[in-house]
């Protein structure tokens, strides 16, 4: 085994930095889409609306149970054999479009768990000084569910941000793209992949310290 | 800190405009006058990356041709397996990845005539005396590229049974030399190619077992077909004034472009 050859990964070091606001961008986009998605069904769910709570959950069981990967093939490759618009659709897009869809199911769960966590005692208490049901969600409910679900929502956004790398199937040449085809023509695939890591490694850590930060500031109220 | 503002306009400020560019080449590539090639990226030397630039035989052949018929060329890259589903949903027009001319794929799409001609070759990690070509793969482990023809001719062997055929999306060259399986199959050009540049310990395991011709795929409709005819003068034309052949000779130092 020959040792890593350095100069090559530092001269990777700032190819591979130029594809990942791309990376950012993407996992970014997925995060706030996902986000409003999952709130709207998390709600549907938490209030058992007639109807769309069945295709809520239907919606939830197909996007939680099969793999994402599965998922953009069929978007991107499957769908528009049938439906000829969507070769309309970029690589980008389909790929934000199942971030979206694919982790709205698993935050829409975290959502509503949050949410229903929030001790019972706590609706009572607001209902009985005459809040209205709208009031207390945004003074009560909410605030604290919130405190809940941010943890599990900064994992999520985590995952997302490395699940981006499978848009290279799709075309799309992102930072596990580019490492890729870099590696591809130096043949020196550890120092490739072990600097794509690093980078990676990187950005999580920093998105970690935000957490840390913010709930921090959640967890002020609480705190004594 | 200077420093580090110098560097995000360096490095962020050309990816922000590249986006831009992106959302604008994604426009451009429907036009009519645009030959949109796909290519995986990853096929050492017919489409690598090197220092950011897309490079490789299938490059320069693509540019001729596109220059022959006076129009742009546009390349996509993508994982080999993402290509055909590309070409078949209309994304590109046709895929610049030795792509092999076999009879499931003549029944599918319209091929050019091939521009390459080449054969199947076993390689082996140096040192391995065990195999000395592809009579020797039976209860042996043998890695191939997911989606190449390559699989399908080790299966067409008569004791294909007894081959342990392990398909990859890609690494195949670096499992073999880290002794993960015992041989990889390959178009003989390429595992040349790899074995003289790149620093792994390979070695070519006896002749070569199968003729392959490559050509490039376009979907079978109508205007596959006619753009097929296109790019089928435009390559006749390079081939009888010397140009694929000077191609050939610069990446491999033969001409691979003649049967």
């Amino acid at each position: 085994m020959s040792v890593l050859d350095f100069d090559y990964m530092l001269g990777l070091v700032p190819i591979l930095l130029s594809y990942l606001p791309l990376t950012l961008e993407m996992a970014a986009a997925g995060m706030v889409l996902a986000l409003a998605l999952a709130c709207g069904l998390a709600v549907i769910r938490v209030l058992k609306i007639p109807g769309l709570n069945a295709a809520t959950m239907l919606f939830i069981s197909f996007f939680r149970g099969t793999p994402l990967l599965v998922q953009l093939f069929l978007f991107y490759y499957g769908l528009p054999q049938l439906l000829h618009f969507l070769t309309q659709i970029n690589g980008i897009t389909a790929t934000i479009m199942g971030l979206t869809l694919h982790f709205s199911a698993y935050m829409a769960e975290s959502i509503r768990a949050a949410i229903v966590g929030v001790d019972r005692s706590q609706t009572e208490a607001a209902l009985s000084i005459g809040m209205t049901n709208g009031q207390l969600m945004r003074r009560i409910v909410l605030p604290q569910a919130t405190r809940v679900a941010v943890p599990t929502l900064m994992n999520y956004f985590i995952d997302m941000i490395k699940a981006t790398s499978l848009a290279f199937t799709l075309g799309v040449t992102e930072l596990m793209g580019a490492t890729q085809k870099e590696a591809a023509g130096s043949f020196l695939y550890f120092e490739a992949f072990v600097t794509v890591a690093v980078i990676y490694w990187i950005v999580v850590e920093l998105l970690a310290w935000g957490q840390r930060r913010l709930e921090a500031r959640l967890n002020k109220a609480y705190s004594r | 800190m200077l420093r580090a503002l110098a560097l995000f306009r360096k490095v962020a400020l050309p990816v922000l405009s590249a986006g831009l560019l992106t959302a604008a080449g994604v426009a451009q590539a429907q036009q009519d006058d645009t030959l949109r090639v796909g290519m995986s990226g990853r096929y050492f030397p017919f489409t690598f990356v090197e220092q950011d630039t897309l490079k490789g035989f299938e490059v320069d052949v693509m540019e001729a041709v596109a220059d022959e018929m006076g129009t742009e060329v546009v390349f996509e890259t993508a994982n080999f397996s993402g290509l055909f589903g590309m070409l078949e949903s209309g994304r590109i027009d046709t895929i610049a990845n030795q792509i092999t001319i076999t009879e499931e794929r003549q029944a599918k799409y319209a091929f050019t005539e091939p521009y390459v001609y080449d054969g199947a070759q076993v390689v082996v990690k140096e040192g391995n005396t065990s195999i000395s070509g592809v009579e020797d793969l039976a209860g042996k482990s043998v890695a191939v590229n997911l989606g190449s023809n390559f699989e399908a001719l080790l299966r067409e062997l008569p004791y294909a049974d007894e081959i342990d055929i392990q398909t990859y999306e890609s690494n195949i060259e670096q499992d073999t030399a880290l002794g993960r399986v015992d041989a990889f199959v390959m178009d003989r050009v390429s595992a040349s190619q790899v074995i003289k540049e790149k620093p792994l310990p390979l070695q070519l395991a006896g002749e070569t077992f199968s003729k392959i011709r490559n050509a490039l795929p376009f979907r079978d409709t109508e205007q596959g077909r006619q753009l097929r005819d296109e790019v089928d003068k435009a390559l006749s034309t390079l081939r009888d004034n010397g140009t694929l052949a000077e191609i050939s000779e610069r990446w491999f130092g033969n001409d691979i472009t003649q049967p």
